[in-house]
């Protein structure tokens, strides 16, 4: 299994003259399943709060949408169910999913009562997957209803990045609306997963298939991107790095040497994984050390990644470089790919920026950033995340506070995209 | 250093998109006002410090130039003002640009590109304007009827070939004297309220000048005025030294005459400088 890389430019013309131009550059990664068709299997655990707020129905659809969820399993996957309240407990094993019926009688077993500690939960979900871990691609789902109030948020965000280190991945599920949006979008993104918004008991099947679907296209794990800057180029001094697609999720790097390094973690072979970097390129000493040449170098890109279908770790794709071409007369020529994935993460940060708004106060500048997050949601050509965040903006302004159902649909509708544009950026891509 | 208009935030130079909430930034530079070379942003419209129209020459700008130097201008400006008062070319000319003011931004002054700005776009419509002065000042000696026929010969080419500018005009009732000895039609400048009528002098410049016409020396510096009002035209003397005569009858001084077409007024005693009221509707 090998590595599908796309790299491209904002514009890829240059101005000679300029002393500063910005750009973003937008990498799409994915994995490709041509060679070895066969995902490694999955050692899935389900965390699950079955805390006293959860009683009658919540629970059982939540019963009901895990056993479901065992029956879409490969005999060769694993599975392992820990509850929690305030305390935390095993309720299956880790196992291969043979003795299905064993299985989910165990989890029918869960009652309701009690508090909710979501850390206690984390903690020992990671202490069963990593069981099995050893050539299977490890994913934890965690589901909860409510705050963390016997426990400790931080421990929580610890837990999920330790989860990252062991090359386990967490994704978040919300369950109804009294959970905490921005503890789980933490959880979610320090683990590397992503975060579902479960509106009704009804929608829960649905939200795990769709995550389980998610994670068994999953061929390749612990992916990070190793990026080689030109001495030319930098990166932004604000949040240069941003996963823009299939969710929005702010990326920490580090630096190696002269090296930058982003984990990026799972790779699908039917999503590919868009990250967008924030870059400014000072033409003029490359100018000046290669006055006749048209073409710059901005960087090198390589990937690496663990397959685990094959136990190996720490492959490495052949080094991809990215160049940009130098005019004299410089005419903007936006990429609309790019444009689009600029789009994204534009509607991110400015509903970002209404949330920190309203959380210091200010209603109408909260209002103002949501109507600019409609609008961006509006050039992308997603019109249910635009009418979302027009609604919020609107009753803002109009004086009523936003309900906390409200506040979780519009966090959803920021880091993903709710209604696809018509064209999907469909490109064809080098192997690496 | 950018501001974002979204975000405020601070970005670097050369930034196209705000790096805090990536909404596009405009792309301004710093430049210099052409007229007192402060630093302006280059999509202002006018300078912050001293008001200057920074979206090419306007007539206004440009006329208060003509006014305050005459010397520098273009040529066909150059011409009519040699060879007419400063005080009496200004004010035929003024009602132009505000009752077309698509047309005037040509007629500037400060160079060539404004001129060759002119030509393009409104090439048919103002160098009739201009070929008429020049032609009628050709023609003629007579300062003011010339630019008093400048206004209907330049009204008509360009109501042609832009009848746009017709529609913005206020409603006007076309008067016009008509000079009986000469027979040369005089346009009653439409915009002003008093319309003054006498000779060049500092104290109250006649906005009909006729010191070009024979025998202009019985006629006073200040001599007469027409008013409208409400539609109508009254006619008064304003203090002449030989006096004034409507339709042959002597009109005291003070007296406002409602003027009616076909009405003669006389300046001076003989009949000798006459005109002829005229409504052309």
């Amino acid at each position: 299994m090998s590595v599908n890389l796309t790299c491209k430019l904002s514009d890829r013309s240059l101005d000679r003259n300029q002393s500063s131009s910005q750009r973003q550059l937008a990498i799409a990664i994915s994995a490709n399943a041509a060679f070895d068709g066969n995902n490694a299997p999955l050692n899935l655990c389900l965390v699950l709060d079955h805390s006293g707020s959860m009683g009658g129905q919540p629970l059982d659809t939540v019963k009901r949408a895990a056993r479901d969820l065992v029956d879409c399993m490969y005999p060769q996957d694993r599975i392992s169910v820990v509850g929690f309240d305030h305390k935390a407990h095993v309720v299956v094993e880790n196992q291969p999913v043979d003795r299905i019926e064993s299985i989910k009688a165990k989890i029918q077993s869960l009652k309701a009562s009690g508090g909710t500690c979501i850390d206690d939960g984390i903690k020992l979900g990671l202490q069963e997957t990593s069981k099995g871990k050893d050539g299977t691609v490890s994913q934890i789902f965690v589901l909860t209803d409510g705050e963390n109030e016997h426990g400790d948020n931080e421990r929580c965000f610890q837990f999920s990045r330790l989860a990252t280190e062991y090359n386990m991945t967490l994704h978040s599920l919300g369950f109804g609306d009294s959970w905490n949006q921005d503890v789980l979008e933490r959880i979610a993104d320090a683990g590397g997963g992503a975060m579902a918004y479960i509106a009704s008991p009804e929608a829960a099947g649905e939200e795990f298939q769709k995550l389980l679907k998610r994670v068994q296209a999953i061929g390749l794990t612990n992916a990070h991107l190793i990026l080689q800057l030109a001495p030319h180029v930098r990166l932004a001094e604000l949040k240069p790095i941003a996963q823009v697609a299939p969710d929005t999720i702010e990326l920490a790097y580090q630096t190696e040497g002269d090296a930058i390094i982003v984990r990026l973690g799972d790779l699908m072979t039917d999503v590919e994984r868009v990250v967008l970097f924030n870059l400014y390129i000072s033409p003029a000493s490359y100018i000046a050390e290669y006055p006749t040449s048209s073409e710059i170098p901005i960087l090198t890109v390589q990937v690496r990644y663990d397959i685990p279908s094959l136990a190996q770790i720490n492959s490495l794709s052949s080094p991809a470089p990215v160049t940009a071409e130098l005019v004299q007369d410089f005419v903007p020529q936006v990429n609309p790919q790019v444009q689009n994935h600029l789009l994204a993460l534009a509607k991110y940060r400015q509903t970002q920026l209404a949330e920190q708004k309203l959380q210091q106060g200010d209603r109408a500048g909260a209002a103002t950033m949501l109507q600019s997050a409609a609008k961006t949601a509006l050039q992308m050509g997603d019109e249910k995340a635009s009418t979302i965040l027009q609604n919020n903006a609107t009753r803002l302004q109009t004086g009523t506070t936003l309900s906390e159902a409200d506040r979780k649909k519009t966090r959803i509708a920021s880091k993903t995209v709710l209604q696809p544009p018509t064209n999907p950026s469909t490109d064809p891509s080098t192997n690496l | 250093m950018i501001t974002c208009p979204n975000c405020a935030h601070a970005n670097p130079d050369g930034a196209v998109n705000c790096e805090a909430c990536f909404t596009p930034l405009p792309i301004v530079k710093n430049i210099q006002c052409p007229n007192c070379h402060a630093t302006v942003l280059s999509d202002a419209k006018f300078c912050g410090h001293c008001g200057f129209n920074l979206s090419g020459s306007t007539a206004v700008n440009s006329l208060s130039n003509t006014g305050a130097n005459t010397g520098a201008n273009t040529n066909s400006e150059n011409e009519i003002e040699l060879s007419i008062d400063p005080s009496t070319e200004i004010f035929p000319v003024q009602p132009i640009p505000i009752a077309m003011s698509n047309i005037l931004p040509d007629e500037p002054t400060e160079g060539d590109s404004a001129e060759n700005l002119a030509a393009n776009p409104f090439a048919e419509v103002t160098t009739p304007k201009f070929t008429d002065i020049e032609n009628l000042l050709a023609a003629e000696a007579n300062n003011p009827p010339v630019t008093e026929s400048v206004e209907p010969s330049v009204q008509e080419p360009i109501k042609t070939p832009v009848p746009m500018s017709i529609k913005t005009q206020l409603q006007q009732f076309a008067a016009s004297l008509l000079h009986v000895q000469t027979n040369l039609n005089i346009e009653i400048p439409a915009h002003l309220p008093v319309v003054h009528i006498g000779k060049p002098n500092t104290v109250i410049p006649p906005d009909i000048d006729v010191s070009g016409f024979p025998d202009s020396d019985i006629v006073s510096r200040i001599h007469a005025d027409i008013r409208a009002e409400g539609g109508s035209f009254y006619f008064e003397d304003t203090g002449s030294s030989n006096g004034t005569y409507v339709n042959n009858l002597p009109l005291p001084a003070g007296n406002r005459h409602k003027l009616r077409a076909g009405d003669r007024i006389s300046l001076g005693k003989g009949d000798k400088v006459s005109f002829v009221f005229q409504l052309s509707s």
